[in-house]
């Protein structure tokens, strides 16, 4: 998909990741309602004007949730990712440096992980862990570092054989701090389209360990959470679903456009 | 590029077909056969019955199942009184000793009739120590059991004792039966109207008729129980007329709506079942009673009961409703008081921090269901300064860790209450775990009194007592009275003469009317 | 070809080894007491003690993995804390159901992928093609956890065409399998336009050209054939997104498959169970990838050499 000129993913990708970030930020301090506050004269109200997006099972207000919710999907996200992206590079890194032999052993472990599909080592993990914010959050670092490690040591491998690394090497430069030095310009890019997917991808699971029960407890509304919880009640107030599912399906595709937008843009200079 | 082409071709054959015998193999419904036929009906149930075996179904769901199928020598009514079923006609020649006179005739769905001997080796079963029954606890004050002939059943106690006929309240199953081991169990064959034909864990349970138990023509001839843990999805089946019954497990939020349908009844009676919180007195901050009464004031019972609960249920002030006979309302009250709490939980030396927080966090276990009225109690206590965390587990997890006594805080229902009697099973302290008590609940002065209550043959005696009781239940509160659950209960109109028990039982299922054939096929 | 077959079972040998490995490792080296957590704080240090006994967590760690990887040889995956039975009878009744939606969930996304892919492609920049990448970017933007219940809102409970949950019929599997299906069939979707693109700009295009057939047939007949491998490359890329939701899937239909089965194993901190759901899904996965790469070097024999 090479567009000419303009790169849409992109436009829309920012357009919609800065929407999502100023919501989440400012949102709360903007429409005051404490999402914790139960109300059980309320209990599933549909929307009005004193609850625009209506009230939960215990008469809490949707909108309020939601952009609490926000908060919680990208604080973790972010977390996450830029764990799972110092964790990975260092492994990746160190594989590259190191040696073929240590190098196998690691990429035999990052097969090993890869092994297991999806966020089912995630799942184990928050099983055995225990339900809790911090837990999610190495379960999901545990199952996201590899794309990065792979990402890294490839990078790295490549540049051992460049010719102006073996030039400058000639000329008495440590070849460890050469390479870090070309390194970063040359992973840079493949680093932020993966790590954008990443934060859409982790919000993603983020929901769903949630929405098995498996990460934020109730009365912490995360997106995922919420969704469990609206199915009970789909029969008399769609509304629980529609909110949260609409502001998951959003997010993810803000984040998959603008990783989709990172990459056609270093295609580009590549 | 030959290859490849013939390569790509066979792959792609290949592929279809493999995806269409998958399609194609699919297992058939699970055999609803005997649902399609004229005089069936269907009753979703929440939850799968953890037990089949009348000695040892003590939850609700396992019980109402049971009680189709399995007669006892008496039955209670809900209301304190007892109507004979297998006993023709009772006796108690003394203070210790009641003579049941068994019909004849009865005969078990396999044909073999009901005796004396089949009543000693259900009684002899539950009571020895290696069958772990959990009945065994409540048969305690029966000392001998005897059958002088084919026809007569001799019960003695070793002191005069009340509710002696609540102990003849088992069901009875035929001799022989073993034991329920490891893996699947069939259900042994019972006297009562129905005998469990087919029964699959965590799916359906098929019922039909004993045939040896005479029934009008009219009544439905199979019962079909289907496990739907899913309440949008009972709730349309109600609504196509797939389901006929539903007995408390529709969700109060969908009530409106499932009432609303022309083919639909909802049938709404003062119940006996009780909805209570309770503490678990290994707790050193649970056992001063400030703590526990702070936590009663700061739960808004009447808010609960009217919005969330939609109105189906009373604020409760104790195990008995107004329905029993020992019933009193003169107890202490705990209408929400937040301020109360507040200064409760100060003066028991837990302070409030800055933000209102105290130094104060328990562990609320529930299911699924009791979730959403688990988060109300965490919003409501965190009001007043203590923290709930809530654990969700499965029914049957769930349910066993209760019965170990393993939780802090809880919140449970009490079906069937007949006689007060009830009292002594939950708050004496000899009856914890594997007893009925539990929250290990222990007051000298409760023991004096329920075992008073146990012992005392005189009705306006025992009441007096009870009444005592009562207070100092509502004094104490080994639990916090929440509500008494109304029955509601939901059926196609096709289904003519429910009797509501106050007590939330289906029997009266057996002896309904089908007023014309099912329209829509059960799935 | 078989040499090649060969040489991937012998490879697969070290992967399954370390997936059993790191599956051991998460349910036994975890912080805490599993035994613990089963039986509760309160529970009586004697309980506890022969609990442990019972699971034999009181042996050396290098001796429980010993007979853990020795009942995998044989089949033996230990028995059910909360059913009683054993783990692998358990996860033999319940795989054929997730298998079953997998399968569905792969035929639902080849079924709308190819003429959502062939519209967009054969006619690029045009309505068809913004249209069918409008849905394919946010079909896979929409997670199961909120497709599954907007399915069952629109086709089960406004229109009633479909059932609910449960599987019990045809009918039963439709709102899962789409469920499933979407994200893949989204993905699908845009590499098959991809594939079509550059193939109409290719040689096979002038010379089908040539020849005299039209443009669509020329484009479906060479184009789809080209785009096979990389079908089949995405299919594989993407088993393990299938696999994994197929397990959420579950758990929103209440289909009782292998998703169910470990979930509530969770629920029911039944850690052998889980040990053993966790332990077949890896396990699948390998063994699919395995399969994908066969297929892949089926189709091309440029693979077999490498």
């Amino acid at each position: 998909m090479i567009a000419r000129g303009r790169n849409p993913s992109l436009s829309i990708g920012i357009s919609i990741v800065v929407a999502i970030v100023l919501l989440a930020i400012t949102g709360p301090i903007f429409f005051r309602t404490d999402p914790l506050a139960i109300d059980l004269a309320n209990t599933l109200a549909a929307p009005s004007r004193a609850h625009p997006f209506g009230c939960d099972a215990l008469g809490r207000d949707v909108l309020a949730r939601v952009l609490w919710g926000a908060r919680l999907s990208l604080s973790i996200s972010v977390v996450v990712v830029t764990a799972s992206l110092l964790v990975g590079s260092a492994i990746g890194g160190a594989a590259a440096l190191a040696g073929s032999r240590i190098d196998n052993l690691v990429m035999r472990g990052v097969d090993i992980v890869l092994a297991f599909p999806g966020i089912l080592l995630a799942i184990a993990l928050a099983a055995i862990l225990g339900p809790g914010l911090v837990d999610l959050a190495i379960a999901l670092t545990a199952m996201g570092w590899t794309g990065y490690a792979r990402i890294v040591r490839g990078e790295l491998l490549t540049l051992r054989e460049r010719e102006y690394v073996l030039a400058a090497e000639t000329l008495g430069a440590t070849r460890s701090r050469l390479l870090i030095r070309h390194l970063m310009p040359a992973v840079a890019g493949p680093l932020a389209v993966q790590a954008t997917f990443g934060v859409g991808g982790i919000i993603g699971a983020e929901a769903a360990l949630s929405f098995l029960g498996l990460g934020a407890l109730p009365p912490t509304p995360s997106w995922g959470n919420m969704l469990d919880a609206g199915r009970a009640f789909l029969l008399v107030a769609p509304h629980l679903t529609t909110a949260p599912g609409l502001a998951i399906g959003l997010s993810i595709l803000g984040f998959n456009l603008l990783g989709d937008g990172i990459a056609q843009k270093i295609g580009h200079r590549a | 590029m030959v290859r490849m082409r013939k390569h790509t071709a066979r792959i792609c054959w290949l592929a279809s077909i493999v995806a269409a015998a998958s399609l194609v193999a699919l297992p058939g419904c699970d055999d609803s056969g005997a649902s399609h036929s004229p005089g069936t009906i269907q009753v979703d149930l929440e939850n799968s019955p953890p037990s089949t075996d009348p000695r040892f179904g003590t939850d609700a769901t396992s019980s109402r199942v049971n009680e189709l199928i399995f007669d006892s020598l008496v039955k209670a009514d809900g209301n304190g009184q007892f109507a004979n079923y297998l006993a023709e006609s009772v006796e108690r020649p003394s203070e210790t000793e009641i003579v049941f006179h068994l019909r004849h005739g009865v005969r078990f769905s396999d044909g073999r009739e009901l005796t004396a001997r089949d009543v000693m080796y259900t009684y002899d079963s539950i009571l020895a120590p290696e069958s772990l029954s959990p009945k065994r606890s409540s048969l305690e004050e029966l000392k001998s059991i005897a059958a002088p002939d084919d026809y007569t059943i001799v019960m003695t106690t070793e002191h005069p004792y009340a509710p002696a006929l609540e102990l003849a309240t088992e069901g009875i199953i035929p001799y022989g039966t073993p034991l329920p081991s490891k893996g699947l169990t069939p259900a042994p064959p019972g006297s009562g109207p129905f005998r469990m034909a087919r029964y699959t864990r965590d799916e359906s349970a098929v019922l039909v008729r004993n045939p040896y138990y005479p029934y009008p023509d009219t009544a439905p001839k199979t019962m079909f129980f289907k496990v739907v843990p899913d309440p949008t999805v009972r709730a349309l089946e109600l609504a196509e007329g797939v389901c006929d019954f539903s007995g408390n497990n529709i969700e109060y939020d969908v009530l409106p709506w499932i009432a609303a349908h022309k083919d639909l009844a909802v049938s709404k009676t003062p119940g006996t079942t009780y909805r209570y919180l309770a503490f678990n007195f290994h707790d050193p901050r649970l056992r001063d009673v400030r703590v526990r009464r702070a936590i009663a004031y700061s739960i808004d019972r009447a808010t609960i009961v009217n919005s969330m609960l939609h109105g189906t249920a009373r604020i409760a002030t104790g195990l008995l409703s107004p329905e029993s006979w020992a019933y009193t309302s003169n107890v202490t009250d705990y209408t929400y008081n937040p301020d109360e709490a507040r200064r409760l939980l100060d003066e028991a030396g837990y302070p409030a921090g800055a933000n209102g927080r105290r130094a104060l966090k328990f562990e609320f276990k529930t299911t699924p269901e009791g979730a959403r009225v688990g988060e109300v109690f965490q919003a409501m206590l965190q009001r007043v300064g203590i923290a709930l965390t809530i654990r969700t587990l499965d029914f049957a997890t769930y349910y066993a860790d209760i019965q170990a006594g393993k939780f802090d805080l809880t919140s449970l229902q009490w079906v069937g209450i007949n006689d007060p009697n009830h009292y002594y099973m939950v708050f004496d302290s000899k009856k914890v775990p594997p007893g009925l008590n539990r929250g290990f609940y222990s007051n000298p002065a409760m023991d004096r009194l329920v075992e008073a209550g146990m012992r005392t043959l005189e009705s306006a005696e025992r009441a007096k007592i009870y009444a005592q009781v009562q207070q100092l239940a509502a004094e104490d509160l080994p639990y916090v009275s929440l509500w008494w659950v109304d029955n509601v209960a939901v059926m196609n109109r096709r289904l003519a003469g429910f009797d509501a028990y106050p007590n939330g039982s289906l029997r009266s299922l057996a002896t309904l009317t089908l007023t014309n054939p099912r329209t829509a096929a059960p799935q | 070809m078989i040499e090649y077959l060969a040489r991937r079972l012998l490879a697969l040998v070290p992967v399954a080894l370390g997936v059993a490995t790191l599956t051991f490792a998460i349910i036994h080296l975890v912080p805490g007491d599993p035994v613990v957590a089963m039986l509760g704080e309160s529970a009586a240090p004697a309980d506890v003690v022969a609990m442990r006994h019972q699971m034999g967590l009181d042996r050396p760690l290098l001796g429980q993995y010993g007979s853990y990887l020795g009942g995998l040889a044989v089949g033996d995956l230990g028995e059910s804390t909360s059913y009683r039975r054993p783990v692998a009878q358990l996860i033999v009744e319940r795989f054929p159901a997730t298998i079953e939606l997998a399968a569905a969930g792969m035929l639902v996304a080849i079924l709308i992928a190819f003429p959502l892919g062939i519209i967009a492609g054969s006619n690029p920049g045009g309505a068809g093609d913004l249209g069918a990448m409008g849905f394919a970017i946010i079909g896979i933007s929409v997670p199961h956890i909120y497709l599954g219940p907007l399915l069952m809102i629109l086709f089960s409970l406004d229109l009633r065409w479909l059932p609910l949950t449960g599987r019990d019929g045809f009918a039963h599997l439709i709102l899962p399998a789409l469920t499933l299906g979407t994200a893949l069939a989204a993905i699908l979707a845009r590499m098959l336009r991809q594939s079509l693109i550059r193939v109409r700009e290719s040689d096979y295009m002038r010379t089908a050209r040539s020849k005299g057939l039209s443009e669509r047939a020329a484009l479906i007949r060479h184009g789809l054939r080209n785009a096979l491998t990389s079908v089949v490359t995405i299919i594989g890329l993407q088993m393990g997104a299938l696999l994994s939701g197929t397990l959420i899937t579950e758990m929103i239909f209440s289909w009782p498959g292998l998703g169910r089965l470990l979930i509530g194993a969770i629920g029911a901190r039944d850690y052998p169970l889980v040990e053993g759901c966790v332990l077949t899904f890896a396990m699948t996965y390998v063994v699919v990838n395995m399969a994908t790469d066969l297929v892949y070097a089926a189709i091309d024999p440029r693979v077999r050499i490498s």
